[in-house]
């Protein structure tokens, strides 16, 4: 027996006393850190490091900074110096981290089991060994043309080394594929100027913007690219902003941001377009250019087409009137959505009003032209499916696309692979066509390889892995390069590179010789590197009217269904999941549709007046069918779609790719033929009519918002131009009395703080695409609840955008035309005004949910902030009912990161347990980094040196964050605004943040 | 167990055999009530431990309805609590007899009801381990509570509130203590011992002396002194929680009289819901009368139509204020998605206690009964929309949103009362349910005796 020894006694007792605190306290106990033992010398734990690259979720080939923290990216933004997006990003952007972490992404090579739809796990060395087995046979047995690559139609090195290898190999059967092709707007520029590029719209210069469709805030060419340049035209600034009529069946995301929806029938922009053209062209507006264009708009007076566009003549002459009289305009093309079988004659009729115009070469600028390869055409791909049923496709290789997802099941495109000899795919996710892969060689994903892009004539992109790979992954390059070293021959001799990085390297020597011929490849490298690429302006391409023109046959379009399918179908690429693509990110599903506001499912866009006739409101399934095939789906009645058409997004109903996408609402591919274009071969998405059934069921549609009417509470407001020029002068005026006037809010801090920070809002530049609810996600750790949660009300998200239907207010008598906007029929003159507003915590100067915490869990800061202390809180919520801006949320349960979404956290953000509240906090992260930083060099935070997530990402710049003790400020600037409003300031809470008004231009303001 | 059977020979005596009488030899009945009870119990605490492992998101609660049975619960329960210390206090300085049989139960129910609200803020708390942030304790952050917030003050007033309660019915229960502790002396056997030392360590050594009763007199007096602005100042604060916020609905000044009426509105209607069944199962008809149905029929119907005139006064400040959004949303109230809870509440709080009115219906237990049973329905939904419909519909249109309570809050909600009806249960099977002390007295002031419907003369 031993006896205790009083320090025993007492190391017993504080060993137990600590155990019981464990045991009493649910938080779950420290877990041991360990430093790096070996610092690696670029790494300094708990400073970022920042590597340059590009944005591969979409082609539009944004240059983006990645943020890494010991090793780990766990944040992407724009790169400022990119000429595409100006260091913005949207929300696709955004969440290309949840792609890099996807739980559900392919861990390693896997090869299926005969017969069978499992995968079982192999080594690279056999899979690799399997695929040049099999080459090799088709090579020996001279058959090299029956191998076929598939790819997406981004330019760039990679795509090059499919040539080549695909050249070595000996086969010819390269199929690009690219779900949203523009080839219509390609074709139509050929025949209208004699040159098949994609222009830029400098839709910046143009004081009128008239689109016939496009979706340029949303998916179309390079949305982020357009919303900046539309932001900086549209929003209003001294006394001034552009105008933006959106013509077209649907206001998209894009229409909610017009000044004036004119409702035209689907397919109605090549009759329209020419109308207005014959108007500019009749009035001898266009110049001497109308002498050449008049015989081909002669016939289509705006009374003949009155009808048939459902815009009445006296609408299309005003238009026609107006676009003229602009000191600059310029008129977009239908885009992708409304691309009908005669897309590209409609294209051309745009190009013949913006020609009529003047505005090639001013607001439509060849020379800087987009850059994509030219996919093969669905009448291709048919012939390609035909190819594979007939047994001539030995080996399909497929890398970058989903086409089993993205093409209409009438293809047959599916059903084909399944006799495909040897189905490779390289997909880093078990998409809808790596799901029938007999081989899967997965990709690094785009944040993990080396690769390049180039977007346009002169803008390379360079990307550069910036973690180590998550998975058992291989860059496809490498593969390609591995395989042809097995196979050996004259195949090695082409493709000598012993890596992909290496070939890289090489093929920049083309750009390296182009850019800076006298400096040095390696200094050139880095530097490209460090930069995120290369790039500058590229020269202007003079155009002129191409006289094949006059042989383009504007005939009527076509669409599928007869009597019997009385609505016509539009089907449009969801702005958060693109194509599909998006669809496994969590955070895209749970982001709110910024028109609908559904999030996690799919839905039929119908007017009020054809859902009374139906019977049916928000939720109740309807059977929607047309010649091609048949679906359920939830309606949404929407006041912004004409009753003679309904709408369903692209990008749900995905049977495979992740926990996140599959089983989850319809694939309206389903409803299409293989239609095309009939003069591009592209694809022709408004292609049919159908009809709608109620089915007597109905299932829950989640929606994020309440009520999407401010109930006349000034929530959201808007002003006519005229209006906000008035109240501007008044802003002016009292500023010139008093330059270093502050806004009260700036009060609200400690006297002896340097800072009071505050955040402006200005709705007129908001378009509401939502990037930078995505970016506060992934800043700030935001748990993703799922659909079930959401349905509860229950979404964690620190920032929401509420979008209000609003009318315009102002003194002049000839505001914009927004009449009763529910029930304007088929009215041309349809017109549905929409306000989005971004919401967050307000950081009050007087804020009631500080009074009521009962243990200070909330409270104001010495510089302004209102903070919340995650330890201090217990839970009672009172903060949050008292909240007028209902911008607190509780943390319900303890959310998950499923492995390995947990890396992508925050480091320098709490993880929240259960039962606490939380809520945006300004990015304080980021201020005290700020903060610190300046301390460092003795000095005060400068303007613009703390830039929350939200702010970082808008593509419109419509959020501006500072400190409001300073008058020079910009935040400070714009809250003097003659706009600046408060929401709800009628409650004296001396909110922070300070709302712009938007603006709306009617027809008569210039 | 022994059965105390008193001889019968003056009705002093009976009193004491009546109602000590009932204490004893707990029947099958009752055993399996108890029985019931506690299992409902356990599953409410299986629900709440539920909650508490797997997050706040159990309940139905959600944004923007941050709040919603719980709250109701704690609210009308603080609010059941009023009549005792009404009843007792109040009445008791008033100098009205007719308190004397029921004072004691009520009393007992104000500190059930008490404890069941209680437990309400806690079930309600998203960390209910940090419970004790809520209290002024000393701790190394040198930090406090925020005493501006009014959650504080309802820590403080219903501690309060409980003490002086608690304290109030302990001094009035002494003299009868001491006379369980003399009956037991008569009587032989190891479980009589046991209770004479029980009952009479509780009694402090009460013997009945002159100089005692005129020192517990003058206690009790001034204990009731004490225990009347309590009556007013509990609900008052509780209704602060609400009427200190901004939110719509909840932000008025007339919140603290009309939930004082409100609470002593449903702590009669819960005194006369138990009494029935109470003075049946312990054979005290005799005691509790329609004499006494009466008397707190006509208390009922004053609280109803005080209550009545608060909702109305509300409707009209909001159309009065021309305060747009307090206005829809009191419009929304009665119209909206809560418009079922609405209803119920303006019949049951309102139209049907009109039926007081009629001195036939008072004096008909039966009929006092259900009227009871619907005033208690009607507050608890009183509450429920008072909370509910005001946070579900608040200043920012986007973000509304509706509150439907899941099986947790239910359970719990359906605990509370198993909690509360236990409580009540041992105390009538423990402790003298009528006071005996108050009632000789009355018997021999002549106020009133057993079996008088009347008032005596």
């Amino acid at each position: 027996m031993s006896e205790i020894k009083r320090r025993d006694f007492l190391k017993i007792l504080g060993l137990s006393g600590a155990g019981t605190g464990l045991v009493g306290c649910t938080q779950e106990p420290a877990k041991k850190l360990i430093p790096y033992l070996v610092q690696p010398e670029e790494i300094i734990p708990g400073i970022p490091s920042w590597y340059a690259s590009v944005c591969g979720e979409c082609p539009a080939g944004c240059g983006v900074h990645v943020k890494v923290r010991e090793g780990r990216p766990i944040k992407v933004e724009g790169n400022p110096e990119h000429p595409v997006n100006a260091g913005r990003l949207c929300s696709r952007g955004q969440a290309a981290l949840q792609g890099l972490y996807d739980p559900d992404r392919i861990t390693g090579p896997l090869r299926r089991v005969e017969g069978s739809e499992e995968f079982q796990a192999i080594s690279w060395q056999d899979a690799e060994a399997l695929l040049v087995e099999r080459i090799q046979a088709l090579r020996q047995s001279g058959r090299s043309d029956r191998l076929y690559l598939f790819s997406d139609s981004s330019v760039s090195s990679l795509d090059r080394l499919f040539d080549l290898w695909l050249g070595a190999i000996g086969s010819a059967n390269r199929i690009i594929y690219d779900s949203f092709d523009v080839e219509p707007l390609r074709e139509a520029n050929r025949l209208t100027f004699g040159l098949a590029e994609i222009p830029r719209y400098q839709i910046d210069e143009a004081d009128l913007v008239l689109s016939f469709g496009a979706g340029f805030l949303e998916t179309w060419i390079t949305p982020v690219q357009y919303t900046r340049l539309f932001a900086s035209s549209q929003r209003y600034q001294a006394g001034r902003k552009g105008r933006f009529i959106h013509i077209g069946p649907r206001v998209s995301l894009t229409g909610t941001n017009s000044d004036e929806w004119v409702s035209a029938r689907p397919g109605a922009a090549m009759l329209l377009a020419l109308a207005m053209t014959r108007v500019l062209v009749a009035e001898g507006r266009a110049g001497a250019r109308g002498a050449a264009i008049r015989p081909l708009v002669e016939p289509y007076t705006p009374e003949r087409v009155a009808e048939a566009t459902g815009v009445d003549a006296e609408t299309i002459v005003r238009l026609a009137q107006e676009f003229a009289a602009a000191p600059s305009c310029l008129a977009l093309p239908p885009g992708v959505e409304l691309a009908d079988r005669n897309a590209a004659a409609a294209h051309v009729a745009v190009n013949l009003l913006n020609y009529a115009a003047g505005n090639i070469g001013r607001t439509v600028r060849f020379g800087p032209n987009v850059l994509r390869r030219r996919p093969a055409s669905l009448d291709r791909l048919a012939v390609v499916a035909e190819a594979m049923r007939s047994g001539a496709v030995q080996i399909a290789l497929i890398h970058g696309i989903d086409p089993v997802h993205t093409l209409p099941p009438a293809l047959g495109f599916a059903d084909a692979l399944e006799n495909v000899g040897l189905l490779v795919s390289f997909a880093s996710h078990m998409d809808e066509t790596a799901a029938r892969a007999d081989l899967i060689l997965p990709d690094h994903t785009p944040l993990e390889r080396w690769s390049d892009h180039q977007p346009e004539t002169a803008v390379h992109g360079l990307m550069q892995p910036t973690v180590n790979p998550v998975f058992d992954t291989k860059a496809t390059g490498d593969v390609l390069l591995s395989v042809a070293g097995q196979i050996g021959g004259d195949l090695a001799a082409g493709l000598t590179w012993p890596t992909y990085l290496d070939y890289l390297r090489d093929s920049w020597g083309a750009v390296h010789r182009d850019f800076a011929p006298f400096q040095s490849f390696d200094e050139f490298w880095r530097e490209a590197l460090a930069r995120g690429g290369v790039w500058r302006e590229a020269a202007a391409q003079p155009v002129t009217l191409n006289p094949a023109v006059s042989g383009v046959a504007f005939d009527d379009s076509t669409l599928d269904g007869g009597a019997a399918e009385p609505l016509t179908l539009l089907t449009y690429a969801s702005p958060n999941l693109y194509d599909g693509r998006g669809a496994n990110k969590a955070w895209l599903q749970e982001l709110p549709d910024p028109v609908t506001k559904v999030v996690w499912n799919s839905w039929l866009e119908i007017h009020p007046d054809l859902a009374d006739q139906l019977g049916v409101r928000n939720g109740d399934l309807v059977t929607v069918s047309s010649p091609a095939g048949r679906l359920d789906a939830p309606v949404y009645v929407y006041r912004g779609i004409r009753p003679d058409t309904v709408a369903i997004p692209i990008g749900q109903g995905h049977v495979h790719y992740g926990r996140s996408a599959s089983g989850r609402g319809v694939n309206p591919l389903t409803l299409l033929s293989a239609a095309t274009d009939r003069a591009s071969g592209g694809r022709a998405w408004l292609s049919t009519r159908v009809s709608l059934a109620a089915t007597g069921a109905s299932v829950r549609l989640v929606e994020a918002q309440g009520s999407a009417d401010d109930h006349g509470r000034e929530v959201a407001e808007a002003i006519t131009l005229a209006a906000a020029a008035e109240a501007d002068r008044h802003a002016i005026e009292a500023l010139a009395q008093n330059p270093d006037a502050l806004v009260e809010a700036s009060e609200d801090a400690d006297p002896k703080s340097p800072y009071r920070w505050g955040m402006a809002v200005d709705l007129s530049s908001c378009v509401g695409c939502s990037a930078c609810v995505t970016a506060c996600y992934a800043e700030n750790n935001i748990p993703v609840v799922g659909e079930a949660r959401c349905a509860e009300g229950r979404e964690m998200a620190w920032l929401r955008i509420e979008r209000y239907y609003e009318q315009a207010h102002g003194d002049t008598g000839h505001g914009p035309e927004h009449g009763n906007p529910s029930h304007e029929g088929n009215g041309s003159a349809g017109s549905l005004h929409v306000v989005h507003l971004p919401v967050m915590c307000q950081h009050c100067g007087n804020a009631p949910c500080e009074p009521v915490c009962p243990v200070y869990a909330t409270y104001h800061n010495p510089e302004g902030l209102n903070i919340q202390v995650y330890n201090r809180c217990v839970g009672t919520r009172y903060c949050s009912n008292n909240c007028p801006y209902k911008a607190r949320r509780f943390e319900w349960f303890d959310f998950e990161f499923p492995f390995p979404l947990n890396l992508q956290l925050n480091p320098d953000v709490t993880v929240r347990q259960k039962g606490v509240m939380e809520k945006c906090t300004f990015c304080v992260q980021r201020i005290m980094k700020a903060r610190s930083d300046a301390n460092a060099l003795g000095r005060d935070v400068a303007d613009g040196e703390v830039v929350p997530a939200c702010a970082q990402t808008c593509p419109a710049d419509a959020i501006v964050f500072g400190n409001l003790r300073d008058p020079d400020s910009r935040v400070s600037q714009l809250s003097r605004s003659g706009r600046a409003y408060h929401v709800l300031g009628e409650l004296n809470t001396r909110p922070a943040v300070t709302y712009l008004k938007e603006v709306v231009r009617g027809t008569e303001e210039a | 167990m022994a059965t105390v059977a008193p001889p019968a020979r003056t009705p002093l005596s009976r009193v004491s055999r009546d109602i000590i009488g009932a204490l004893w030899e707990p029947d099958w009945r009752y055993r399996t009530m108890i029985l019931v009870l506690l299992a409902i119990l356990g599953w409410a605490g299986f629900a709440w431990v539920y909650q508490i492992k797997t997050g706040m998101g159990t309940a139905g609660i959600t944004h923007p309805v941050m709040w919603g049975v719980y709250i109701t619960n704690f609210v009308f329960w603080v609010g059941i609590a009023h009549s005792g210390t009404l009843i007792s206090a109040i009445l008791y300085l008033l100098r009205s007899g007719w308190r004397t049989t029921i004072n004691r139960a009520a009393e007992a129910m104000t500190i059930f009801a008490v404890m069941t609200a209680g437990l309400f803020p806690l079930i309600h708390l998203g960390r209910v381990w940090y419970f004790y942030f809520l209290a002024p304790y000393p701790n190394q952050r040198l930090l406090w509570p925020n005493f501006r917030s009014p959650l504080i003050w309802d820590f403080f007033a219903i501690s309060t509130y409980f003490t002086i309660s608690l304290l109030f019915w302990y001094s009035g229960l002494i003299p009868d203590l001491a006379t369980i502790r003399d009956r037991m002396k008569r009587l032989s056997g190891r479980m009589a011992r046991f209770k004479e030392r029980v009952y009479g360590a509780l009694a402090l050594g009460w013997h009945g002396s002159d100089s005692q009763w005129k020192n517990y007199r003058r206690a009790y007096l001034y204990m009731a002194a004490i225990a009347t602005p309590l009556v007013l100042s509990v609900h008052s604060v509780v209704s602060w929680d609400f009427a200190m916020a901004i939110t719509p609905g909840w932000h008025s000044t007339i919140f603290a009289p009309y939930f004082v009426a409100g609470a002593i509105f449903s702590g009669i209607a819960m005194v006369i819901t138990l009494s029935v069944p109470f003075r049946w199962a312990l054979g005290l008809e005799d005691y509790i009368t329609e004499y006494h149905y009466d008397n707190m029929g006509k208390l009922l119907l004053l609280t109803s139509l005080i209550v009545g005139y608060a909702y109305t006064a509300e409707y009209f400040m909001a159309w009065f204020s021309g305060d747009q959004v307090e206005w829809e949303s009191f419009v929304w109230r009665a119209t909206g998605d809560y418009a079922g809870p609405f209803i119920v509440m303006v019949t049951c709080n309102v139209l049907i206690p009109l039926l007081c009115f009629a001195r036939k219906i008072r004096r008909n237990i039966r009929a006092m009964f259900v009227i009871s049973i619907f005033v208690n329905i009607g507050m608890w939904y009183e509450r429920f929309v008072i909370i509910v419909s005001s946070l579900a519909h608040e200043y920012i249109p986007g973000a509304w949103g509706l509150y439907t309570p899941s099986w947790v809050e239910l359970s719990i909600t359906v605990g509370s009362f198993a909690w509360f009806l236990l409580w009540f249960m041992l105390f009538a099977k423990a402790l003298p349910a009528i006071s005996i002390t108050e009632v000789k007295e009355s018997i021999t002031e002549g106020v009133w005796s057993p079996g008088d419907k009347k008032e005596g003369a």
